[in-house]
């Protein structure tokens, strides 16, 4: 079970990640992912969207497995920014382990 | 793959001690313009800006070779605790294991591609005192504090110096100064990839060989939309070139950015886009020293841009 939070993607506006809620899941940018990967990153987007942030904190490593490569942005049809997304998410998750 | 965390604790206590990266003064390993001619700044000149990369990949090669022989061993947790080693001890070891023959090759890249801006007349100058890694790495690991503290001190030295021009040699040091400086300090500098400056009264019979596959690196492809650059500079000189599928802003990733956390990772992307490469069946051509080694890691005859225009132009 996970605990949502509907304020977790208003939280992450101060890790330059404001564009979450654009996303309409269609996984284009999993498709186009070079990591071929569980659904990524769509799968932290829908984490991000819904507020599980237990869920983005115990999988936080698979953020770095991200080459920044852009593919998933250039082809995003609601200009979601996953690229910069999961960016963001990394400095959460590095500002919140600098912080415990 | 590594603990990111690890990763990130290490560089940025690295960049926060030497400036770099590496650990190891960029005095010890910046030393290309010794051998490349004096330099002499006139009113107006552009900063040749290197951000010690293509320097560097000697040190990338080293310390990934490293990483590849620790990955997923049990002695992998043990790399947190570098970190306490002081800088200079980790700079000094690595210093140790990077070969004469890869500090060549990369200098002679730098040198080539002052040689073209000077033949193309660029106005420009070098100082090593005002070049300095850009800090990318910890902005692309998340580290953004890190890297914020690193390019408000590159900022604000390179305005001490009345800096306000800047020629680029890379992808990851070009879009650092030209998207996230402005962003993260307000910096305001004027930057130019070299392949822009570059102008020839160029021989028209090309040099007969066959054409050559262009990789275009993620950054000139999709975030700087710069791929059209090295396209015009062969044209112009009429050197043959192909495209494979992927390129421009489509180009395939070749799997660099991931070496840092997980050289395993870079070798599965890195297979997948050297196929890519390999079905064009010619000599690959690249311009980012990211790409040159990783590129070169998968056994394919890539080169430089500045090597096969310097080699055309000499």
């Amino acid at each position: 079970m996970a605990l949502v939070n509907p304020d977790f993607a208003a939280e992450l506006k101060a890790y330059g990640v404001d564009t979450p809620l654009e996303c309409f899941n269609c996984g284009t940018c999993a498709a186009i992912c070079p990591l071929l990967f569980e659904h990524f990153p769509r799968k932290m987007i829908r984490y991000v969207q819904v507020g599980a942030k237990e869920k983005i904190l115990q999988q936080a490593e698979d953020l770095w497995r991200c080459l920044h490569c852009g593919l998933c942005t250039q082809t995003c049809p609601r200009q979601a920014n996953p690229g910069e997304l999961i960016l963001g998410l990394r400095r959460y998750v590095v500002a919140q382990a600098r912080r415990a | 793959m590594f603990n990111p965390q690890d990763i990130i604790d290490l560089l940025a206590a690295n960049v926060r001690q030497t400036r770099n990266p590496f650990g190891v003064p960029a005095s010890k390993f910046n030393t290309w313009w010794k051998d490349a001619g004096g330099f002499t700044r006139r009113p107006g000149d552009a900063l040749l800006f290197t951000g010690l990369m293509y320097q560097a990949i000697p040190y990338i090669e080293a310390t990934t070779r490293y990483l590849e022989r620790l990955e997923g061993s049990s002695w992998a947790g043990y790399l947190r605790y570098s970190r306490f080693l002081p800088a200079s001890l980790r700079g000094r070891g690595l210093a140790a294991l990077t070969s004469a023959a890869g500090k060549k090759k990369f200098n002679g890249i730098l040198h080539t591609i002052c040689r073209l801006l000077k033949k193309s007349g660029a106005g420009f100058f070098y100082h090593p005192e005002m070049d300095f890694y850009s800090g990318i790495l910890l902005y692309d690991l998340g580290d953004q504090d890190g890297f914020i503290k690193h390019a408000q001190f590159v900022d604000k030295t390179l305005k001490l110096h009345g800096v306000s021009k800047i020629i680029t040699v890379d992808p990851h040091t070009t879009y650092a100064l030209k998207e996230l400086y402005p962003k993260y300090t307000g910096a305001t500098f004027e930057v130019q990839p070299y392949f822009s400056q570059l102008q020839f009264q160029a021989p028209a019979a090309g040099n007969g060989k066959p054409p050559v596959v262009l990789h275009d690196p993620c950054l000139y492809g999709r975030y700087l939309q710069l791929s059209e650059g090295p396209r015009r500079v062969l044209k112009n000189l009429n050197l043959e070139y192909v495209d494979v599928r992927n390129c421009g802003e489509f180009t395939s990733c070749c799997g660099g950015p991931a070496e840092s956390v997980s050289p395993a990772l870079n070798r599965e992307i890195l297979a997948r886009r050297a196929g890519e490469l390999k079905a064009a069946a010619a000599p690959v051509v690249t311009f980012c020293p990211i790409c040159l080694a990783n590129l070169l890691k998968a056994g394919l005859p890539v080169e430089d841009l500045a090597s096969l225009v310097g080699r055309h132009m000499a």
